[in-house]
């Protein structure tokens, strides 16, 4: 073979392939279109808005667990609208009359209703005395079921079966953690305004179940949760200086937190439950201490010719967040749990406000605190470095807030002013659902429990 | 080495063509992105020729042939208009014309707008908006106060003489003339009609008030809105967004269960997709325009909280 037939089938060859490249790429061109032409249609911005949810009355096993089912029934209504996030339907409006809750439910019937989510149940009790609670959670446009769980417990435990259910439907329906099977400790005030008489007192967060942890003689503040235990730590004004408390719940034991030398107060657990951090006052100024509960060793945290108190640990107990006049009036600060340098977080440019009761979110995104400025008192939260600052809720009196323990919802106590006295509200972190908690009379100083289950 | 330059030549003509091919048509996928929607208003028959109708009629009397040129006058606002309201103040003649429109302008006002609707959308179509909103009290008013004008440089122009006369008689009394002046600029403040127009415009973009879009997108859009309740999501930019693929019949109704794109990573995403889907289910059939169908049969919906 000879060069020039070498390189005329080179070129030939050469040729081919561009060729074939340039064919398969006119096939690319003319698939190209067929591929792009479903076409996206963007639903932007929709509006938020609380879920239609269809609850009939739980169906009673036997005859004599009707009252029960429908007391389980009304507990997850009740527990569902207080979110905000959900809108029960009136039980008029229901079309169908769940009798079985193991058949698939009539979705056209609930579908007419607009109902989104459809919850069914049913209470048996059982041989040996104790109740049975089954329940399913139905997606109603698309007929699945969601969630579907049983509980067995002692009858006397019904509102908690409606507690825990109302948490695997917001669970389920919104992504995030419940909070309903939890309690609040608050400070439950009687009596004329001059006189009041402030006891400790527990109660379910739907505000039933209230049980008083003390009688009322000495004066009681800030009480606290552990978030392992069946534990309170509170102040308390006794005999001589006010001290720090821990109250066993179950037993009613109680004891003095550390031996110091003066006034202790604003005590908080760790997240493990293991220390209570607290301000201890030596003269006219006060510094943090935390004690360890088992070794009852303590240990001096900040040292500052200033007033530093309302300590609050990061969910995972590395930081801290407290309350401290070092700069002048009081502004939030974050150290780590150690001691060290601590970094002020809280500024307000506009009122020139001042920034008390810090307390760290158990999901650990926001810190919640009291905001004193413009003649008001607000509440509000703030990322841990300071940004983001948003109030909640403002007003003549609003104080103390505290964390559902799914970081979503803050308590705190309102004071309306004149002869009246506070209550207890909720209100989203968004702000947009604020409700008033039921408690027999007035009431302060409330502090959310872990979830139970 | 011999090569033949035509071969070379047909070969890098061919890449550039076809390279240029594969870049300029390779564009991005189709995106639907809301559109500001255009309002539009479909007349029967009857009622054309109910117009129609009323126009004939209208032409027996003075007033009604007005309002045609009325309608066309819109654009022209000038503060020249103000100077020229002058005259009529002045004279006495115009004051019978009046009451006479003030009577039939209610009839006539459904009536002028429609054939300018067909004609002229862009502006014409305001006026039928008014009247579903709000504001509907307002245009009334201003269709009055429009009328009375114009009914005003017509008697000028019909009636020139008796004007004439007129003035100069009233030349004598001047503080009249400037009372009357003094009147005149308010109501020409209030039929400033196009500045609600703009508003009602606004309130279409923002709000869920618009039933009339411009495209199908907006259509499918308004209408699964409607069912879409979207789960909360708290405060944290989550930036959730949940794509479905979802064939769709001739009826508007699904020809199977929408296809979720990709699987949703956190509880919170699962939650916003699942109501999406809820969404789509529930608000089927979908009313939309058949002509279209090849577009809207097979497409992706794409709710998203990203804000364009």
């Amino acid at each position: 073979m000879t060069d020039t037939d070498l390189s005329r089938q080179s070129s030939l060859r050469l040729s081919r392939r561009h060729l074939l490249s340039g064919m398969a790429s006119l096939g690319m061109l003319a698939g190209a279109p067929q591929a792009l032409a479903q076409k996206r249609v963007q639903i932007p911005e929709g509006e938020f808005v609380p879920l239609p949810i269809a609850l009939p009355n739980f169906v009673a096993g036997t005859p004599s667990d009707g009252e029960v089912s429908i007391g389980v029934t009304q507990v997850i209504t009740n527990n569902l609208k207080r979110s905000g996030l959900f809108a029960p339907i009136d039980q008029a409006a229901y079309i169908e009359k769940i009798v079985n809750i193991d058949a698939l439910p009539q979705f056209q019937n609930w579908r007419t209703i607009s109902a989104q989510a459809l919850l069914t149940g049913r209470m048996t009790r059982q041989a040996d005395g104790r109740i049975e609670a089954r329940f399913r959670l139905w997606d109603v446009a698309t007929g699945q079921q969601l969630a579907g769980q049983q509980y067995v417990t002692q009858p006397e435990n019904w509102r908690r079966i409606g507690h825990i259910i109302s948490d695997q439907v917001y669970e389920r329906l919104t992504g995030e953690k419940g909070y309903f099977d939890t309690r609040v400790v608050f400070v439950d005030e009687t009596g004329a305004k001059e006189r009041r008489v402030k006891r400790l007192a527990l109660m379910d967060q739907d505000g039933a179940n209230v049980r008083y942890l003390t009688r009322g003689n000495d004066l009681v503040l800030t009480p606290r949760f552990s978030p392992s235990t069946q534990e309170i730590t509170y102040m308390e004004f006794g005999q001589g200086d006010p001290r720090v408390y821990l109250l066993n719940i179950e037993t009613g034991q109680r004891e003095i937190v550390g031996n110091f030398p003066g006034m202790t107060f604003s005590p908080r657990f760790s997240p493990d439950g293991q220390r209570v951090i607290m301000s201890l006052q030596q003269g006219g100024n006060s510094n943090l201490f935390v004690m360890d509960l088992r070794s009852k060793s303590t240990t001096r945290l900040t040292d500052t010719p200033a007033i530093d108190t309302a300590p609050s640990y990061s969910p995972d107990g590395s930081r801290i967040c407290f309350e401290s006049d070092r700069g002048g009036k009081p502004q939030i600060y974050v150290m780590p749990a150690t001691g060290g340098p601590a970094q002020r977080i809280s500024f307000d440019q506009t009122t020139n406000g001042t920034y008390s009761t810090p307390v760290w979110s158990p999901r650990g995104d926001y810190i919640a605190f009291t905001k004193q400025g413009g003649g008001q008192f607000s509440i509000g939260i703030m990322k841990p470095d300071g940004s983001g600052e948003r109030i909640l809720t403002s007003g003549f009196h609003n104080e103390g807030p505290t964390f559902a323990p799914n970081g979503r919802v803050v308590m705190f106590f309102r004071d309306p002013g004149g002869n009246s006295g506070p209550s207890l509200y909720t209100v989203d972190i968004s702000g947009r659902f604020e409700q008033r908690v039921p408690t027999p009379g007035f009431a302060s100083d409330p502090a959310w429990s872990p979830l139970l289950s | 080495m011999k090569v033949d330059k035509t071969l070379v030549a047909s070969v890098i003509l061919h890449v550039v063509v076809i390279g240029w091919g594969l870049v300029s048509f390779s564009s991005r996928v189709f995106e639907s992105n809301p559109e500001e929607s255009l309002p539009v208003d479909i007349i029967s028959s009857d009622q054309l020729a109910h117009v129609m109708a009323g126009m004939k009629t209208g032409k027996k009397e003075n007033p009604k042939p007005m309002a045609e040129k009325v309608a066309e006058a819109k654009p022209v606002e000038d503060a020249v208009g103000k100077i020229t309201e002058k005259a009529p103040v002045v004279t006495d003649t115009a004051p019978p014309p009046q009451p006479k429109p003030v009577e039939k302008p209610v009839e006539n006002k459904p009536e002028p707008p429609k054939p300018v609707a067909e004609a002229k959308p862009k502006e014409e179509p305001k006026p039928v908006e008014k009247k579903p909103e709000p504001p509907q009290v307002d245009p009334i008013a201003e269709a009055l106060k429009k009328e009375e004008k114009k009914p005003k440089p017509p008697v000028q122009a019909a009636t020139p003489p008796q004007p004439q006369q007129k003035p100069k008689e009233r030349t004598f009394d001047q503080s009249k003339i400037a009372a009357l002046l003094d009147k005149r600029d308010p109501s020409r403040q209030a039929t400033t009609g196009e500045t609600l127009n703009s508003n009602a415009a606004l309130g279409l973009a923002k709000g869920r008030a618009a039933d009339n879009s411009a495209t199908w997108g907006s259509l499918f859009k308004a209408q699964v809105e409607r069912c879409w309740k979207k789960p909360y999501g708290g405060i944290e930019s989550q930036n959730p967004e949940a794509a479905f693929t979802i064939r769709l019949k001739r009826d508007g109704t699904l020809e199977g269960m929408p296809v979720p794109e990709g699987t949703p990573a956190t509880p919170y995403l699962r939650v916003y997709q699942e109501s999406a889907l809820r969404a789509i289910i529930e608000c089927q059939p979908y009313n939309l325009p058949a002509a279209y169908f090849d577009e809207w049969r097979y497409f992706t919906p794409v709710f998203t909280e990203r804000k364009i």
